[in-house]
């Protein structure tokens, strides 16, 4: 056998046990999941039936905007707060900013079911700040308990030092020299925001939507312990389908819906890195 | 003397950062029209007082006017400066056009009078075709020339350069620096210009302040500078200069200023050390003692000369210093 012969039969040696992992926990399944999603649960001949249901059932449209509602809210508002927390990191040089800069993560390295009973606690309407309410003759009820805004508080909690982490580094990566540059030739503070820093930093900040928009499609559980029974989160409605009412070609197209769903974001994350490279290189 | 319009006036300015560095007690003049040169090794503080007066470095006490009018407490934006960085900060997003019109958008000016300004500057610098260009796609040179004509087109009353040409190769250092000073008396604009090269600053200024370790060492025009040096430092940092240590003062001559003969007696005597042709004129290294001095002598002498012959120096003119302890003279 030749010396190359033999480096690559190595070489293949050497990916073959990742790539038939890859394919028979990956691929297969999702290959599987679509067609199972395509076939009639009696006949298994090709139908649109597991996919119209969702978009005609009125139970389940309603989780679909639910869903959506929940994720585009989380998205603007870890977003928006985010780039507030990261400017201020970036531009303030006070001890409080390197402090709050060192502790924003701590948040990630909480278990997520612990975050999510702690939050319980906090606001239910017997929570925490019902209690402080009581100490000063107000019984407070925020409501938040099976409602989208406790979801909502709960993902700001997981996805804002995400966000942060993201659009801090690429504000970071902006120098100061064009930042002075451009108050040189007299813009205003305002204005060097929105004509520098936000176009430079515009990448990051789509890559972090992108992201926190992905990882709370599909969410479970944080729906799950704190959501209400109608509408409910897409990720609980699959939860439902496959192991309530055992419709695995219903559970498929429910699942190649999120796919698709997430895979808008995915591909403006792609486009946002291809648009970049115009004035990168 | 001419009455002659204060433009810049730094009254005894001193900024220092939270570690202690910085400048102190620092006070000028800058006339209306002037090139005034701050040149001084690196780290002597020339950036930190150029970045006080554009407005990014908060002073420590003391005062900054331009035309009388105190600029301190103005952020950078309302300040009547326009700064070229050390590090050539064009705006990476945007277009070479954009990047020159946004100043000029800032001020309002009409379309058509923005394009051709961006396209005389253009060519001012010869950069001209360039325009759709990203600043990414230019080399360090050309990235430096668009900063300098993005400073300009703005027409600022004091301009201030930061070692703008530092990373040029010698040749277009030469021509920018030709440039800059024809842009400078067209426009009639106030320059202060920074660098730690002592030729550079001897070809561009009509003034040097000699900057050693966050203190002004000596502030005149060229010729005063070369001629007659203030201090050791100046001495050493500017052209050629021998030292030549006389108990507790230090002689400083410079190779044109000695005159050369064959035999002994006259200030110096020693030996020739080495012969060196450099075209019209000859470099004569002379041992004397523990001391070599460097001579610029003519060929009619050199050719009657050849090595380990005795001579004799005479210093046609030099200055006098107390010998510092540990001074080592720039660059030699
Ligand atoms: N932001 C800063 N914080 C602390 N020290 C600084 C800062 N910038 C400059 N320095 C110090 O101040 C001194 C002068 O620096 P600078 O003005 O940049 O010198 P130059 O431009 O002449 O090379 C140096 O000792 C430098 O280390
Ligand atoms: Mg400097």
């Amino acid at each position: 056998m030749s010396k190359k012969a033999k480096q690559m039969l190595v070489a293949y040696g050497l990916v073959i046990p990742a790539f038939m992992v890859v394919m028979l926990t990956v691929a297969y399944p999702i290959l599987a999941a679509v067609i199972k999603s395509f076939q009639d649960p009696k006949t298994g001949e090709f139908t649109w039936a597991n996919y119209t249901y969702f978009f005609t059932d009125p139970v389940q449209l309603k989780n679909l905007l639910y869903t959506l509602y929940v994720v585009i809210m989380t998205v603007v508002i870890a977003i928006v707060v985010a780039y507030l927390l990261a400017l201020y990191l970036r531009f303030t040089k006070s001890k409080i900013a390197k402090t709050i800069g060192t502790l924003y993560l701590l948040p990630r390295f909480v278990p997520a079911m612990c975050a999510v009973y702690a939050m319980i606690t906090i606001i239910r309407d017997s929570g925490l700040i019902n209690r402080i309410g009581l100490l000063f003759g107000k019984d407070i009820h925020l409501g938040m308990m099976y409602h989208a805004s406790g979801i909502i508080t709960m993902n700001l909690w997981f996805n804002i030092p995400f966000a942060a982490l993201m659009i801090t580094a690429g504000l970071g990566a902006i120098p100061d020299s064009i930042i002075e540059g451009a108050r040189d030739v007299g813009a205003g503070k305002f204005k060097t925001f929105t004509s520098m820093i936000l176009p430079l930093s515009l990448k990051d900040v789509v890559v972090a939507s992108t992201f926190v928009f992905m990882s709370n499609v599909g969410s479970f559980t944080t729906p799950y312990l704190m959501g209400g029974t109608s509408p409910k989160m897409l990720g609980i409605a699959l939860f439902d389908q496959f192991n309530k009412y055992l419709a695995y070609n219903r559970s498929a197209a429910l699942s190649v819906i999120m796919f698709l769903i997430c895979s808008v974001s995915a591909f403006v994350y792609i486009y946002s890195n291809l648009k970049e490279k115009e004035w990168e290189k | 003397m001419e009455e002659r319009k204060v433009k810049l006036e730094i009254k005894d300015m001193t900024k220092l950062y939270d570690n202690g560095d910085g400048v102190e007690h620092i006070n000028l003049k800058v006339y209306e029209g002037e090139i005034v040169t701050f040149l001084g090794p690196s780290g002597c503080g020339k950036t930190t007082i150029l970045r006080t007066i554009g407005g990014f470095l908060d002073v420590t006490s003391g005062d900054i006017t331009v035309d009388g009018q105190s600029i301190v407490s103005l952020p950078p934006e309302k300040r009547p400066t326009a700064m070229v960085f050390q590090s050539y900060n064009l705006w990476p997003h945007m277009t070479i056009y954009e990047n020159l019109a946004f100043g000029l958008k800032l001020r309002k000016i009409p379309k058509a009078e923005m394009d051709a300004a961006i396209k005389k500057h253009l060519a001012l610098v010869s950069m001209s075709g360039t325009e759709k260009k990203y600043p990414g796609q230019l080399s360090g040179g050309q990235q430096q020339r668009i900063a300098s004509a993005r400073s300009l087109l703005l027409k600022p009353s004091l301009l201030l350069l930061d070692e703008p040409f530092s990373a040029l190769d010698a040749k277009i250092r030469q021509q920018m620096r030709e440039e800059l000073k024809k842009i400078q008396s067209d426009l009639g604009i106030t320059v202060i210009f920074v660098t730690h090269d002592q030729e550079e600053a001897m070809s561009l200024s009509h003034r040097i302040v000699v900057m050693n370790k966050g203190k002004f060492e000596q502030v005149g025009t060229p010729a005063e500078i070369y001629d007659n040096p203030k201090t050791l430092h100046v001495a050493s940092f500017i052209g050629e200069m021998n030292f030549i240590k006389k108990g507790d003062k230090t002689i400083a001559v410079r190779p044109e200023n000695v005159s050369v003969r064959a035999g002994s007696g006259d200030d110096l005597d020693g030996t020739v050390r080495t012969i060196m042709l450099l075209g019209h004129y000859v470099v004569l290294n002379v041992q004397c003692g523990e001391n070599v001095v460097k001579c610029n002598v003519d060929r009619t002498l050199s050719d009657s000369l050849k090595i380990g012959d005795p001579v004799t120096l005479k210093f046609t003119k030099y200055s006098e210093f107390d010998t510092e302890a540990g001074f080592v003279p720039v660059g030699q």
